[in-house]
Formats: C-alpha cells, structure tokens, sequence
C-alpha cells in the first residue's frame, strides 16, 4: 500500500466503543442540589398538612408518602428503605452535618438572646 | 452388564492403595459356614494395617483417600459392626476379645471423627472426597444407632470398662488411650450431624437427635456419662473436656424451659402454639386477601398517579385502585434495584457445628429420657463437673481447646435454665397439691448450681467476655451472654426465694457483680456494638441488656447508697501522678499537690456512688437505638417475649428518658408504621399487638407535635442526630455553655 494513500482514514476501521453510561449515585452531590434537600425543605413547609391530635396514623402516613415521592424523585433507583438507609450514611459525612447545621440555623429565632430575655 | 458412572469416571482414588485396602478388608473376615461373621485368621492384624493405612497413608501424603476407600467397601457396617457384634458377649473376661474390641473401635473413632477442612492443610484431594465421606459418615451414624444384633455403643463402653474399673494412679497410658477412644467414640456419634450443603437420602429421623439420645437411654449410656461425670476429680482427670463436649453436642439446641414443663401442660402449650400457628397463618391470608385482585390476572388495568409539576408515575393492577396509600407501595415494591448488602465475613465451616442457636425438636420418649438424665446430672455430677472444668480452662490446660471455653459457657446457661425450670414445676407441682408435699429443705436450696455462681466464676467469664469481644469472637462471646444473662435470671430468682440465707447469697452475689464499673460499661458496650453477627448474637445481646437494666434497676432501687468501683478515677490519678513526676522541680506545688494526691487516692479506695439515672443515660444513644431497630425488623418472628422485650426498650427511650430524638428518624417511623398498619404487619391478634399499637400512636403522636413545633426537624429525621441539635430540637434554644471568666 502506498503511504498516504488514505489520508481521509476511510478505510481505516473505526473502533467504536461504548461508553458505560454513569450510574448515578445517591450522594451529598444530589442531596444538596435544587431537587435534594432544598426541595424537601420547601414541600415539607408547604404541601404538609398535619392534622395533629386523633390523626396520628393519618398524619404519618402523609409524611412517609412525602419522604417516599421526594426520595423516589430525586433518586428512583433505590426503594424506599434503601434509599434511606443510604441517606442516613451519607449524614455522618462533614459536609453534610455542616450543612444540616446551617439549615437548623436559619430555623433559629434571629435575635438569640430573645427567648431567654423573655424567660 | 451395566455401566454405572463410576465405571466410567475415572476413579478418584489411588488404584494401588485401593487395591491394598481391598485386599486387607477381605482378608478380615465374611460371613462363616454357619451364617454368621466369622474372623479371617489374622483378623488383629488386619484391623491393625487398616488402622495403620488410615493413619499414615492419609497422614503422610495429607489426602483422604483411604477414608474413603473404607467408606466405598463398606467396612463399617459390613466389617466392623459385625465383629463388635460377636465380641460383644462376654467382653470383658476374653481377653482376645477385648483386643479385637479396642482394635476395632480403634479404627471405628477415626472413621467418624467429624470431617473437617482445614484451610491451611487442606489439598484439593480434601475438597474431592469431602462430601463423599461426609455422606458416609453420616450413615455409619444411622447403622450404628439402629444396629439390631447387639448394642455398639454399650459395646464400645465395655471394651473400656476394664481400664476405667483401675485406680487413676495405677492405670497404664494404655488404658488412658482405650477410655479416651471409648468416650470419643460417643461423642463422634452424638456430634455428627447431617451437612446442610449436601442431599442426603438418609431419612433425618433415623439420625436425627432425638434418635441419638433413645439410643443411649437403651444402651445405658447415660449411666456411664453420669458416672464418671460425678466423680471426676476422683477416678476420671482428663476426661472431662470429652464429657463437655458430648453434653454439649447432646444438649445444644435443645429448650431447657419446655423439658420441665409438665405433660399436661407441653401438650397444651403446644396446642397454644400450634393455634397461634394457625392463626398466624390465618392473619397473613387474610392480610393477602384483602389486596388481592377481585378479577383474573390480565384484566389489565392501569392508573396514573399525578404528582407535582404535572407528573405522571404510571402503576398497573387493579389492586391499587381507588386505594391510594396501596398504590404508593407498590411503586416502591416493583423497583428491581436493591442496595447491595454487606454480607459479612463468610462463616468458616466449623462454626455450622458449632451452632446452638438453631432449635431442636423431641420426640416424647426422648424428652423423657433427656429430662431424667439432665435431672439426675444436676443432683450429682453438675458441681464436681463444672468446678474441675472451670479450673482445667482457669489453667489453660493442654487438653482444653479453643472450643471448649465457648462449649463450657454454653451449658453453664443451659444447665441454669434447667434449675430454674424445673425449680419452678417443683413449686407449682407443691402448690397444686396443697402442701400435701411438703418441699424438702435440699430442694428450696441453690446449692446444686452453687459451684458456677462463685466468684471464680465470674472472673473466669468477665475475662472470657472481654477477651472474645475484643478478638471478635462473636460466638464466644454469644455464649458467654447467655451465660452471663442466665446467672443475672438465676440470681433473680434465688432473691425471691422464700429461704432467707438464699436471700442473703442472692444479694451478696448480686453486689458482686453489680460492683464492678467495668461490667456495666463492657454491656452498654455490646449492645452499642452490633453490627451484622446473625440473629442468634442479637437476641443474645438485646436480652443481656434487657435483663442487666432492669436487674440493676432495681437493686440500685433498693439499695440507694450503692457503691461500685470505678476504674477511671484510679487512672486519672495516675496521669496526675505522671504529670507531678515532670513538675517536681517546683517545690512549694509539690507540697500542694502531695494532700490533693492524697486525697485522690482516697477518693480512689472509697467507691463512688452509683447513679442509675446516669447509667441509663449512657445506656440509651443512637448505636444502641440502631441495635434494638435491627432487632425489631424481625418482628414477625419474634415472640411475645422478645417484642416486650423491644417495647421496653423504646419505650424507656421515648417516655421515661425524653430523648425520643433518638427516635425521630424516618425509617424508624417506617418500620413502626408497618408494624402497625402493614402490609406484613405485626398480626392484631397477637397478644403484644395491643401494647405495641398503644406505644407506637403515642409516638406518632409526639412526632407530629414536634414536627409542628420546629419545621427543621423534617430535614433532621433523614439523619441521626448531632449531640449538639438534640438540645435545640428538644427545647428550642441553644445550650447555654458555662461561661468561664
């Protein structure tokens, strides 16, 4: 064969190799973007709706359902226990007990001496 | 003619050495003119060279062939049991006999040691004849037990009671070696059981426990184990490690509370359980039923489920219309992802016998046998037994093996239990009859299990519990919890004897063991611990911790100012005594310190008074949580006594400590609220339902409330909770540290 003779690489074969498509992962990553935690924060303000007194089977069955379409959203792979056993890990890592730190935080009277002032 | 499989194959065997075990198994002997067996000439020397074959050969070159060789011949039932057989009248006055007896008995023990793969030694040769001979074994096992021309077992005890019959002092190691192989010999039949990897076409019945245990009631076995059980010390030294392991192997398995029980009433229990059965059953069809589609399976329906942002989930079957909370599971249930689990180390081969955890089922005239000769066992061999064996493992003696300690601890519960029940059907039997029975002053006494309830004792298991917690020897230390659970219930009952000195003891024993700082904080340790060791490890630890509390409950209750010894005062001592060593230069402080140093040591040798409320505190956290939520996912398995057990645990956590924080976590509330309101759930029927159910709304309850008071929570209940948070989450605002000026 002359050298050079297939410039344009037509006859060469192309290999062509499948790329494993990532499996997404349940982690802090996912937990703190918009569909993670931030979103459960929002739902669980507002879509909520707790009877209290004389509904507690009620009232808990709503919350589970919330925490189960919340966590089916945001990672569908995992059934419910699963995913929150997984969850439950990941909330030892640091950056997420940071997190839950700041969270409580902005949940927190602004003015901290304001409640003891009043007792 | 036909070809079998094996003429095809090519054989696993060394053909030389097949050819040599053949020819010495037909040259022991066959069936005589007259129709019986009768000897080969140099039948002695026969059973010698096989005996010498089994040994060397295999030992040598490390293979298994010749064992299974003797097993493809058929050595056992057609050779063996046949000339024990004709020795076996007039055994002990022939002395020929007797040679042949021990020669074969000789070759019979190493036959039926229980076949083991060592993963050091183990060649591929092992692997290859490991099930074989497995097999085999088991059905020598079968042809010994239910051989029908004489008695082997009574037989082999024979050929030994010559040797056994001469003083300790005076018996030649011959006669060692021919007691020794006699109780082997027993015990290798008690120990081998059938391998689960393994298809058997054996029936189970014929090997099976409660086969083993008529057969020696029959052949008087029990009397031998009784004998030399009770004067060990006296007549029999090395011996009782074997006996330890054939009671261990006999008993294991077995429930001690049902073996006291009297007739009337097992068969009523049984009955009850046997209801409860049924209607356990019953409650899971029904639980099925009500789910179960009305129409035939390809009706095919199919329902969006509208979620936010005009989302649809699509979920077929007509059994989640119109039922929207089913139609949530079975989202969940159709996923096919599961987490992978961690499965844990894989449990070596030794352990599958070593198992106790699984029970065991009797026939009637087994349990009677058994529970006459446990009976009689506790009247006279249970304390010299215990006592030498304590010691012999005390002294790290040669003899005692790893197992043994484990084996040791194992009965030492087993036997307590068996006190405590049959104590308690003595009394019921006494009230029943109106004292027309007068209980005699030996029975109201604990004096027959006094020798495992000494101070000896207690070290030897606290040292064993530390020794197999840290080494993670998990099922050690399982046995050594269920010892030391069983002494806590044993002591229990003893305080509420009617006799007063058993009172006094009961208090003395309990003050010793409520003494040591050390034992409180290994058992909060355990049960914080856990972490995949099989169901059996945690039963055993929930219970400890279960018993422990309560026990100490009350009897720091009933003696306020209770003292125990704390360890770490002593160390911090020490540091300040290091740290004074560096300092000595300054004079005037080292004066100073001298008194404080003083009065530390002081401090030291005065025990501290003990804080119930603090010892819960440090009993009850997040692991130890975890714990218990692992032991109630079995909750459809568990019995009455084991869910009460859970429920006072949560229920300590979340009313009489307040810190149901621990508790706030959503699978958590997802396991409680399947508990309750299924599908699978606990069946409402059931007597602990009804507590459960009451414990569980409650809960729910002060979820609801909380969640209500502070929205953070609902981020919070995905997680364990941070020490910090708890505080604010309880209260609202932030612990005020102490400020320091």
């Amino acid at each position: 064969k002359v050298p050079g003779d297939d410039v344009l690489g037509l006859e060469e074969e192309i290999k062509v190799t499948k790329k494993k498509l990532p499996i997404p992962k349940l982690n802090n990553e996912l937990l703190f973007s918009d569909r993670g935690i931030p979103k459960l924060r929002k739902i669980s303000k507002d879509r909520l709706k707790l009877k209290g007194k004389g509904h507690e089977y009620g009232d808990i069955a709503r919350l589970l359902n919330m925490y189960q379409l919340w966590l089916d959203d945001l990672f569908p792979r995992a059934k419910f226990a699963d995913g929150l056993l997984m969850i439950e890990k990941l909330g030892h890592t640091k950056n997420m007990q940071m997190m839950r730190k700041a969270w409580i935080d902005e949940g927190k009277p602004r003015d901290k001496s304001d409640p003891e002032d009043e007792v | 003619a036909q070809t079998t499989l094996d003429e095809w194959a090519k054989d696993p065997v060394d053909p030389e050495i097949r050819a040599h075990v053949y020819s010495l198994i037909t040259a022991l002997g066959g069936i005589g003119d007259d129709g019986t067996y009768s000897l080969g000439d140099d039948a002695l020397l026969c059973l010698k060279d096989l005996r010498r074959w089994l040994k060397l050969a295999d030992g040598q070159h490390n293979r298994r062939d010749v064992a299974r060789c003797m097993a493809e011949a058929n050595l056992v039932k057609g050779d063996l049991l046949e000339i024990l057989a004709k020795m076996s009248d007039n055994l002990t006055n022939d002395i020929r006999k007797q040679k042949i007896a021990v020669a074969t008995l000789e070759l019979l023990v190493p036959l039926t040691w229980p076949y083991e793969i060592d993963p050091v030694e183990a060649t591929v040769n092992h692997h290859r004849h490991g099930p074989y001979v497995q097999l085999a074994q088991i059905g020598y096992k079968r042809s010994i037990l239910h051989y029908d021309r004489a008695k082997i077992l009574r037989t082999a005890i024979q050929t030994a009671l010559p040797s056994m019959a001469v003083p300790v002092r005076e018996r030649s190691p011959r006669d060692e070696g021919i007691i020794r192989i006699a109780l082997y010999f027993i015990r290798n039949i008690v120990m081998l059981s059938p391998p689960k990897s393994i298809p058997m076409d054996i029936d189970d019945a014929e090997v099976a426990r409660s086969a083993v245990i008529d057969c020696l009631q029959e052949q008087d076995i029990f009397q031998v184990l009784l004998s030399v059980a009770s004067s060990i010390g006296d007549d029999f030294v090395s011996q009782d490690v074997v006996v330890l392991e054939i009671l261990f192997f006999l008993l294991k398995g077995i429930d001690a509370e049902k073996l006291f029980m009297q007739e009337k009433k097992l068969s009523s229990k049984n009955t009850a359980e046997l209801k409860e059965l049924i209607q356990k059953e019953k409650a899971m069809l029904a639980g099925h039923a009500r789910h179960a589609p009305t129409r035939h399976n390809r009706f095919g329906t199919m329902i969006w489920l509208k979620q936010d942002e005009d989302r649809v989930s699509t979920i077929s079957g007509q059994d989640v219309l119109g039922k929207a909370q089913k139609t949530i599971q079975k989202m969940d249930s159709t996923k096919k992802w599961n987490k992978p689990k961690h499965t844990g180390r894989k449990r070596d081969a030794d352990s599958s016998s070593e198992e106790f955890d699984l029970p065991v089922a009797l026939t009637s005239s087994a349990r009677k046998s058994i529970k006459t000769f446990v009976e009689e066992f506790l009247d006279s061999s249970f304390n010299p037994l215990f006592q030498h064996l304590r010691k012999a493992i005390d002294r790290e003696n040669e003899r005692v093996e790893m197992r043994h300690p484990r084996q040791y601890f194992y009965l030492v519960s087993w036997f307590l239990r068996a006190e405590c029940a049959r104590r308690r059907t003595m009394k019921e039997k006494a009230a029943d009859s109106k004292g027309r029975e007068p209980l005699a002053a030996e029975d109201e006494s604990y004096g027959l299990v006094a020798e495992v309830m000494n101070q000896e004792t207690f070290i030897l298991l606290n040292r064993f519990m530390q020794k197999s917690e840290d080494e993670k020897a998990w099922q050690d230390l399982n046995a050594a919890m269920k010892c030391f659970t069983q002494i806590l219930l044993t002591v229990h009952e003893m305080s509420e004897s009617a006799l007063d000195e058993d009172q006094e003891i009961a208090e003395n024993i309990q003050n010793r063991i409520f003494y040591e700082e050390t034992t409180h904080d290994r058992i909060v340790h355990t049960l914080r611990s856990y972490k995949d060791q099989g169901f059996g490890y945690l039963d055993a630890v929930t219970e400890l911790a279960h018993v422990f509390l309560r026990m100490l409950e009350r009897y720091s209750k009933q003696n306020v100012d209770m003292q125990v010894r704390s360890k770490r005062r002593s160390r911090k001592i020490k540091k300040k005594k290091q740290a004074q060593a560096e300092g000595q230069d300054n004079g005037e402080e080292e004066h100073v310190s001298e008194t404080e140093d003083l009065e530390a040591m002081h401090r030291a040798v005065s025990e501290r008074k003990f804080d119930f409320a603090r010892f819960a505190a440090k009993f009850i956290n997040q692991s130890s949580v975890n714990t218990f939520v692992a032991f109630t996912r079995y909750y459809n398995e568990l019995s009455t006594e084991q869910l009460k057990r859970a429920h006072r645990f949560f229920y300590r956590v979340a009313f009489k400590m307040d810190i149901a924080d621990l508790l706030y976590r959503v699978d958590i509330i997802h396991l409680f609220n399947k508990m309750i309101k299924g599908p699978e759930g606990l069946d409402p029927q059931s007597p602990s339902f009804k507590e459960w159910e009451e414990f569980v709304r409650h809960f729910f309850r002060a979820v609801v409330k909380k969640l209500q008071e502070r929205p953070e929570l609902a981020v919070e209940m995905l997680f364990s909770k941070i020490p910090a948070t708890i505080f604010y989450l309880e209260h609202g605002y932030d612990k005020e540290l102490p400020t320091r000026t």
